[in-house]
């Protein structure tokens, strides 16, 4: 086994403009392994959806893809207001986004249900004034 | 793999504005010299709107020698029909064109853009929700360039034939004609297609030849007059409202039983932009997209005669006066009919045409992507195209690739510089030992 591959992004509070850079880097990371386009995609939505709850909820976090022969692990950190309803936030459609961000056309409750719905493994970690990590693993070969 | 541009190397000065704005960094400069790489060139035509010195363009096949046969079978790109200012009607062009000794496929247009908006429509209302948007393949551009960049897109591409290859195919039906047919193209990119065709075999054009060739030498003929009696027909015209943002999509609204909704986009970065968030899943509730490469659409291709500001503005006087929106039922039942054939549909599966992975073996390609990664930090990541590569990135890749040395890079080759003139200044201070003893009684 080679050494895994690891990319880390710090991504900024309610930086609207720049969101999606580091979900497109990661695919076409991914894509320069020669993984296949299915496996890209998942990652990038994963990513994508990750990278706008920390930029619409979190105030900004840390999005890191740690590549390995035959998965991806891709990881959400913040230390932002946390979850309160877990439960609620994973049901499509919920949205706690503010109105700024929905006339924007983001927050229409789909970011974590669409995480869960893309990854082969998927935890998340969350504490109410601490912050929240997720966990979403991708495996290459099923 | 052919495509539609062409360099001239006089011209070419080795500055480095086209490889920076080509969307798939597909070109180099490599010992001086401008180079294409075919398999990533999506013949956009970006490259040749940056380059100041026209060393860039359209590789065309030869008008002059087309309309050496009499009565040679034309197939105008409804843009064609935007490019003059006092032939407005499409319908008088027509007749210009027939004066000048051409025989255009008007007729046949007409029913492949009908056949084209209708089969969209059909398919859009038949598709689960899941699999819409649907999206466009009129701009081959736009589909080359989803080959390439978002394959996951493919399966949304409507697999229809363009209308302008339906058109031909029509023509050849009705009139058992092998005689060639050429296209009058805005843009590289519908030239390629005609030359490599997507989604089918073979195409059934045979040439194709700039608007701005065409459109330039009949005005050069001055203006023709049309007799005020002479026998104009009627057309429906809605074919032409494709060469302007937005027409294709009414024209499918046209033939939708219900209010759909449609995303009408234009230029390069708002297809990159409206391609990511399509393969990002953000489009729901969609049900159409409509995308053109070139900005206002294919009146703004590289390949036309005018100001495409006034080209528009044209379309939009024949889409509101001289355009009947309303589809007859005789036109509906021959959309119909034609739908009941099957010339129309793609007969061959569109294929993706992903960049090379750094390695066939993930191991081996992990192992690459870190020395990437270490060769890239080292890099000045200001982009600045002096290596003879788009960027920093690229040219890292093409490092751990094996094409290419870190000294490419002047800011790199500075550095090595620096560090070996310091080392030429260390040695020349070390002396031998003949001489120090010298140097030491100098000093005394």
């Amino acid at each position: 086994m080679s050494a895994p591959v690891c990319q880390e992004y710090r991504i900024e509070g309610n930086d609207y403009m720049d969101a999606g850079a580091a979900s497109n880097n990661i695919k076409n990371t991914l894509k320069m392994l020669g993984l296949s386009s299915d496996i890209c995609r998942r990652a990038a939505v994963v990513t994508y959806e990750a990278e706008m709850n920390l930029v619409i909820h979190a105030g900004g976090g840390t999005l890191k893809a740690v590549i390995y022969e035959d998965h991806v692990e891709l990881y959400a950190i913040d230390e932002g207001p946390g979850i309160p309803d877990v439960g609620k936030a994973m049901t499509e459609g919920y949205t706690t986004a503010s109105d700024a961000a929905r006339e924007m056309g983001f927050g229409a409750g789909m970011g974590l249900p669409n995480i869960k719905k893309n990854s082969d493994e998927f935890e998340l970690k969350t504490e109410v004034g601490k912050g929240t990590t997720i966990k979403s693993t991708i495996h290459f070969n099923k | 793999m052919r495509h539609s541009i062409k360099i001239s190397r006089e011209a070419c000065q080795g500055c480095v504005n086209c490889i920076r704005v080509c969307p798939t960094e597909a070109i180099r400069i490599i010992d001086g010299e401008i180079n294409i790489i075919a398999e990533l060139c999506i013949d956009c035509g970006e490259c040749m709107r940056s380059c100041s010195r026209k060393a860039l363009g359209i590789d065309e096949d030869d008008w002059n020698k087309i309309r050496e046969s009499s009565r040679a079978a034309v197939l105008a790109d409804p843009v064609f029909f935007s490019q003059f200012s006092h032939y407005g009607r499409p319908e008088v062009l027509e007749d210009v064109l027939s004066q000048q000794d051409m025989n255009v496929l008007v007729d046949e247009v007409e029913d492949a853009y009908d056949l084209s908006a209708y089969a969209s429509a059909r398919l859009i209302a038949r598709s689960a929700r899941q699999s819409l948007p649907l999206i466009s393949c009129y701009c081959p551009a736009v589909l080359r360039l989803i080959q390439s960049k978002f394959p996951e897109v493919l399966p949304r591409i409507v697999p229809v034939s363009t209308p302008l290859e339906m058109a031909a195919d029509l023509w050849r039906m009705r009139t058992g004609s092998s005689a060639p047919i050429t296209l009058l193209a805005p843009c590289p990119a519908k030239i390629t297609m005609v030359h490599e065709p997507q989604g089918r075999e073979s195409s059934p054009i045979d040439y194709g030849v700039t608007v701005r060739k065409v459109a330039r030498s009949i005005m050069a003929a001055g203006e023709i007059v049309v007799a005020a009696d002479a026998p104009v027909k009627t057309r429906n015209n809605r074919w032409v409202a494709w060469a302007r943002r937005g027409g294709e999509s009414r024209h499918v609204q046209a033939f939708a039983d219900k209010q759909l909704t449609i995303l009408s986009v234009s230029g390069m970065r708002n297809t990159l932009d409206v391609l990511q968030e399509l393969e990002l899943g953000r489009l729901r509730g969609v049900d159409f997209i409509e995308c053109r490469i070139c900005d206002t659409g294919c009146v703004g291709g590289v390949g036309t005669a005018d100001s495409r500001f006034l080209a528009n503005l044209r379309l939009k006087n024949i889409e509101n006066t001289d355009t009947n929106w309303t589809v007859t039922p005789k036109e509906l039942a021959r959309a119909e009919e034609l739908f009941a054939m099957d010339f129309w549909p793609h007969s061959k599966q569109l294929e993706a045409r992903p960049s090379l992975p750094l390695s066939d073996n993930v191991a081996e390609a992990m192992a690459k992507l870190q020395q990437l990664k270490e060769v890239y930090a080292g890099l000045p990541h200001i982009d600045c195209g002096s290596c003879g590569r788009p960027s920093c990135q690229a040219m890292a890749e093409e490092i751990v690739r094996g094409h290419g040395s870190p000294t490419d890079c002047i800011f790199k080759l500075r550095e090595s510089i620096a560090t070996m003139a310091n080392k030429i200044v260390v040695l020349s201070e070390s002396q031998p030992h003949t001489l120090k003893r010298k140097a030491a009684l100098h000093q005394q």
